[in-house]
């Protein structure tokens, strides 16, 4: 005995009324009473799939006529009646012995969302999480120890082997010496991505189980709303810190284009995905000067360029609503799992770029495109107070920006940047376009006009804001 | 929005390994894609109720599990066998109510109205059971077969909630089955209840 909801009676009139007119072909999908409801509700979606009927104007004039005999509008009277019956059957099969919610989680839960708590939770996770967690431990003890082992034993023997086995200097570099696929290529991936990404992606994980996040979200909104954003945008742009590519395909669940173009726009340029963030703060970790100006930059722009997309875009900002989970302990099994999947899969992606990365300079070297396209950077490169040797930075941050970090990494290690340069370079390429996917996606949800108009500004902006960075602190005098 | 048709086909061609990246692993177009020979199950409901942590549970794929609502925003298929035949299982993006507001919303709608799946199972939260039981009535409503499942009955005894399902089948005139899935209390129960609306060819491959 399936429960029959009975609407008022003008509703129900209305909807046998539309049942007789359905033809046949919605006989095996889903049932004509559902049809009937649906359209008494405005849904869009069945409306289209009518509007060539011939009944279809029958249809809205009985739609039209209802409405008129009823008091509340028709979706709210029919939500109404649902929802009374739905209270019924709960208070019917369920028992509750304690009305009010456990305290502690209450407890626990206002600690992370009011500001003058919230905040002070939010630095000491990014510290402890981020800073000490991936920084420090990962970017500094684990890489040192996996990146001296490659660089002391792994790349000598490479390099005896390859020059044994190929008698020629262009196949040795290839695979060997300075830019080879296993001595670039792989020990990127290995030495330096992925620890710190694994170290990243843990943390990451153990956040979103334990359900801070939806609270972090809580928290921003209020920040959102005095720079004039809406706070369901919060949510695309905090799983961004995951993936900035995932991320824009979640800008989907806001409800206005306009919201969708603002966070799109902000994924593009302010916010890193978790493999950039992770290799960029491990980088800068090195110096906690370097990442102090860092941050305060971004956390600048951000809010300033928010601030700026959401005046200039046209449209109403909408109402922020979101299902609140519980605070949980994460299960260690689960977060391994995710970690692992993860992991897994973000290697199967960079793994084949890296080493596409190193064939392209071998091919660009000994065809001397390469050294054509460094000396056309150069100019850049020195209007940013960059060393040259930067110049192929950004050429594969095209690719990704994690490998362009990588660089970065070694060019640090090596000496060749100082810490003001670090600086620069790194605002200017955590500003730069993401990667190949999230350009792909972002041309995919938000069409091709918007992207190139992003992708443009994105470029533009990252390079002259790194010079005014460079300008300024040269003017400011900071030396790290 | 005028892209809203062709949302399944009109994607990058090596979109799946980037979306695999953050879980939403083999993700398919599902147009099309359903043959009618095997069984198919949607689980559907509110954003956050565990249908993904279910999904990789019954079928063993896995796609990423958060406590952060909004994690899953494509559909995922996965099978299992179940009394000797192959059931499909669909992992959808939450839902509130049938009538979609945003873009992945639809999604779930759409894989209801537009396939004809043979099953679907509509997970809710045992401690808001009141409030998602409403999507329950009109799925109901649409004379498609429903079962319910009650997740996270563990978190809601702890508040003082307990759940007796054999009321609430009789009152909502379908199966019910108390789960916590992430303890996989429930999980025998609901593959029973499941296997009721597969179609068991096992007997002409046994003789």
């Amino acid at each position: 005995m399936s429960p029959q909801i009975l609407y008022p009676s003008p509703i129900e009139t209305a909807i046998s009324r539309i049942e007789s007119l359905l033809d046949e072909r919605w006989q095996d999908l889903i049932s004509r009473r559902s049809i009937a409801l649906l359209l008494l509700q405005q849904d869009p979606k069945i409306r289209s799939q009518l509007q060539q009927q011939p009944y279809f104007p029958e249809i809205e004039r009985i739609i039209a006529k209802t409405q008129a005999s009823m008091d509340e509008s028709l979706t709210y009277a029919i939500a109404q009646s649902r929802h009374q019956i739905a209270m019924d059957i709960d208070r019917d099969a369920t028992v509750n012995l304690r009305k009010r919610p456990i305290v502690e989680d209450e407890w626990l839960h206002n600690l992370t969302v009011h500001p003058v708590t919230g905040i002070p939770i939010l630095l000491l996770v990014l510290y402890f999480g981020v800073y000490q967690f991936v920084g420090v431990f990962a970017g500094g003890t684990l890489v040192d120890g996996i990146e001296g082992f490659f660089e002391s034993q792994i790349n000598p023997i490479v390099n005896t082997v390859v020059g044994s086995i190929f008698p020629w200097q262009v196949i040795q570099d290839l695979f060997a010496n300075d830019y080879g696929i296993i001595t670039l290529g792989i020990r990127y991936g290995v030495a330096i991505v992925l620890p710190i990404v694994t170290a990243f992606f843990l943390m990451f994980s153990f956040l979103e189980d334990s359900g801070y996040l939806p609270r972090l979200s809580l928290l921003m909104d209020r920040l959102f709303k005095t720079i004039g954003l809406s706070g369901r945008s919060v949510i695309p742009l905090i799983l961004g810190l995951g993936c900035g590519t995932m991320a824009t395909l979640v800008t989907r669940t806001l409800e206005s284009k306009r919201e969708r173009i603002i966070a799109t726009f902000l994924l593009a340029l302010t916010i890193p995905c978790s493999a950039q963030l992770g290799v960029i703060v491990a980088l800068l970790s090195q110096e906690p000067s370097a990442l102090f100006v860092w941050s305060t930059v971004m956390v600048g722009i951000f809010l300033s360029i928010g601030f700026l997309a959401g005046k200039i875009v046209p449209g109403e900002s909408s109402c922020f609503c979101m299902e609140i989970p519980p605070l949980r302990l994460p299960r260690i099994q689960a977060i391994l799992t995710k970690t692992y999947v993860r992991l897994k899969w973000y290697f199967w992606e960079i793994m084949p770029l890296f080493i596409f990365a190193s064939v392209l300079i071998w091919l660009g070297k000994l065809t001397g495109i390469f050294d054509l396209v460094v000396r056309g950077l150069e100019p850049v490169m020195l209007w940013l107070g960059l060393p040259q040797e930067a110049a192929p930075t950004f050429l594969y941050g095209f690719f990704r920006r994690d490998y362009g970090a990588a660089v970065m990494f070694d060019l640090h290690s090596a000496g060749i940047l100082t810490g003001q340069q670090l600086v620069v370079a790194a605002v200017t390429l955590t500003l730069f376009i993401p990667c190949v996917a999230q350009l792909q996606f972002m041309f995919k949800e938000r069409g091709a006009k918007n992207t190139v108009v992003i992708a443009s500004f994105v470029v533009l902006f990252a390079f002259s804001l790194g010079y005014l960075l460079n300008q300024l602190l040269t003017i400011m005098e900071l030396s790290f | 929005m005028n892209c809203h048709n062709c949302q399944e086909n009109c994607c990058p061609k090596n979109k799946r390994n980037f979306w695999n990246l953050f879980g939403v692993g083999s993700k398919k177009s599902v147009k099309n894609n359903v043959t009618k020979s095997q069984s198919t199950v949607a689980l559907v409901g509110s954003p956050n109720v565990g249908k993904s942590l279910l999904f990789n549970l019954l079928t063993g794929t896995y796609v990423t599990v958060s406590n952060y609502p909004g994690t899953t925003v494509e559909v995922a298929r996965g099978n299992r066998i179940i009394a000797g035949s192959k059931v499909s299982f669909f992992d959808t993006p939450g839902m509130y109510s049938l009538i979609p507001i945003t873009e992945e919303e639809s999604v779930a709608r759409d894989l209801i109205t537009d396939e004809q799946v043979d099953l679907i199972v509509h997970v809710v939260d045992a401690k808001h059971l009141g409030r998602m039981l409403n999507l329950t009535l009109q799925l109901i409503e649409t004379k498609l077969p429903v079962l319910l499942v009650v997740n996270m009955i563990d978190e809601a005894e702890r508040l003082g909630i307990w759940i007796n399902e054999n009321q609430l089948s009789h009152r909502l005139g379908i199966p019910v089955v108390a789960m916590a899935a992430a303890q996989k209390v429930g999980l025998k129960k609901l593959i029973a209840q499941v296997a009721d609306y597969v179609p068991s060819n096992s007997l002409s491959l046994t003789y």
